[in-house]
């Protein structure tokens, strides 16, 4: 795929969530990003969202701390997850949101297909209890949210050919996550087309039975988005996100944890008054990744579809 | 409850004044693309049902009023339009989106409310306001 290609499919997907962010961007990425692709749209009561999102990662890229190194072992490595999510308003103020997911991992080690490993099935699972103290009207610029979640892990070990699969290659983290999220926007016009988001969320990640702990992790993201009639929006986002190393039995894992630094762009097309289109990518800006050598996220992008009433 | 002059026809108008006539509430802005629609599809159903019984009270919201009275000069209504760039009678309503319209009963309560407007809507509401009417007839 070319890289203004790339760029393109990238560009048209963002606008999805730039608010959201949990990615899973190192080798250690068992889990999807959940929170990428979590709904958060239902905001006045009774609003009922369900979002349909399909998304992609390859994870190729090879780094020594902020430098890229060329791979020689021709290895190909590359998350496909399928993710249904929906929100509910309970009130103007409390709104509720779950997703499940479907993960399929493969690697390549090498140009043989026989190197090829691939893993798939149920991933994990959220829900995010949000509440908004303030929201955007024709009255108001300002937007705040905050939410309390956990990720359950929902997915099995998966055995393969008789042997549990690395923790990179796991659909499911395997263990339970406590999130915390939030979220500020702030409306540069009366309408409401033009706005500023900042938001920011941590998750804190527990042993699984395999007795591997992901590092916890924070992500943070500032973006402006702009919509254009009814129908058409787009928008652009720096994300911040940083990982502890992983453990197993309390010991650190080497070449795990770091930081990153994304632009991810996206827009979004509404088809009616109902139904939601929406393309997003994530480029890499800036990492610094721990330990002497780790494979990292090349690019993503997901397209997603949503439905509300 | 609330009070204001009309931008459109200089009237001094309170919802009070209403009393015993079914009421419908618009709130829009100059901004809000299906505010475009809902003003001239709202300013027919209120001639079709007449204002013996009936009136609507537009209320708009634009942050500098003019850009509602130029609006107005472009797709002018009937009935009357406050000016409520502050939100005063806005928040108690509780508007977040636009438009969002409210209909009230002969005594002024709250009987549907109703978000956002496309083509075809103001059929639906009119047959609730003539419903609307039947029954409070019966009542009162």
């Amino acid at each position: 795929m070319s890289r203004s290609l790339l760029i393109g499919l990238l560009f048209v997907w963002l606008l999805l969530s730039p608010q959201n962010s949990a990615m899973a961007a190192t080798c250690s990425c068992a889990g999807v990003p959940l929170l990428t692709s979590i709904d958060t749209s239902a905001t006045e009561k009774g609003q009922f969202f369900v979002t349909y999102t399909t998304e992609f990662h390859q994870i190729s890229d090879l780094v020594s701390g902020t430098r890229d190194v060329t791979d020689e072992t021709d290895r190909d490595r590359s998350s496909f997850s399928q993710v249904l999510s929906a929100s509910y308003a309970l009130t103007d103020r409390w709104a509720v949101s779950a997703l499940v997911s479907y993960v399929e991992h493969s690697r390549t080690i090498g140009s043989s297909f026989l190197g090829e490993t691939i893993s798939s099935g149920i991933g994990d699972s959220v829900i995010l209890a949000r509440y908004t103290p303030m929201f955007i009207t024709p009255f108001s610029r300002h937007e705040l949210s905050f939410g309390l979640g956990v990720r359950i892990p929902t997915g099995e070990d998966n055995f393969g050919d008789g042997f549990v699969f690395s923790e990179d290659m796991q659909p499911s983290s395997g263990s339970v996550g406590k999130i915390f999220w939030s979220s500020y926007s702030y409306a540069f016009n009366q309408a409401a087309t033009v706005q500023f988001n900042a938001s920011t969320n941590f998750t804190t990640n527990e042993e699984n039975d395999r007795h591997y702990a992901f590092g916890d992790e924070l992500n943070f993201a500032l973006g402006i988005s702009h919509s254009i009639g009814t129908r058409f929006g787009y928008s652009a986002a720096l994300r911040y996100r940083t990982t502890k190393a992983d453990k197993r039995s309390g010991a650190l894992i080497p070449n795990t944890g770091g930081e990153w630094l994304d632009f991810v762009p996206a827009v979004q097309y509404a088809i009616n008054d109902q139904f939601n289109i929406a393309l997003s990518g994530r480029i890499p800006v800036a990492r610094k990744l721990d330990g002497v050598l780790q494979f990292t996220t090349s690019y993503s992008y997901a397209l997603s579809l949503s439905y509300g009433f | 409850m609330f009070s204001g002059k009309a931008i459109n026809t200089g009237q001094q108008i309170s919802l009070s004044d209403y009393r015993g006539k079914v009421v419908f509430v618009d709130f829009w802005a100059s901004w809000c693309p299906p505010c475009l629609a809902s003003l001239p599809a709202y300013d027919q159903m209120r001639e079709e049902i007449g204002t013996e019984e009936f009136e609507i009270i537009a209320i708009n919201v634009d942050e500098n009023t003019e850009d509602g009275v130029e609006f107005l000069a472009e797709h002018p209504v009937r009935y009357p339009v406050l000016a409520d760039p502050d939100g005063i009678i806005g928040i108690p309503y509780g508007i977040r989106t636009l438009p969002h319209s409210f209909l009230l009963d002969r005594d002024g309560q709250i009987i549907s409310s109703h978000r956002s407007f496309k083509l075809g809507d103001e059929i639906k509401l009119k047959l609730e306001i003539e419903q609307l009417l039947k029954k409070d007839q019966m009542n009162h």
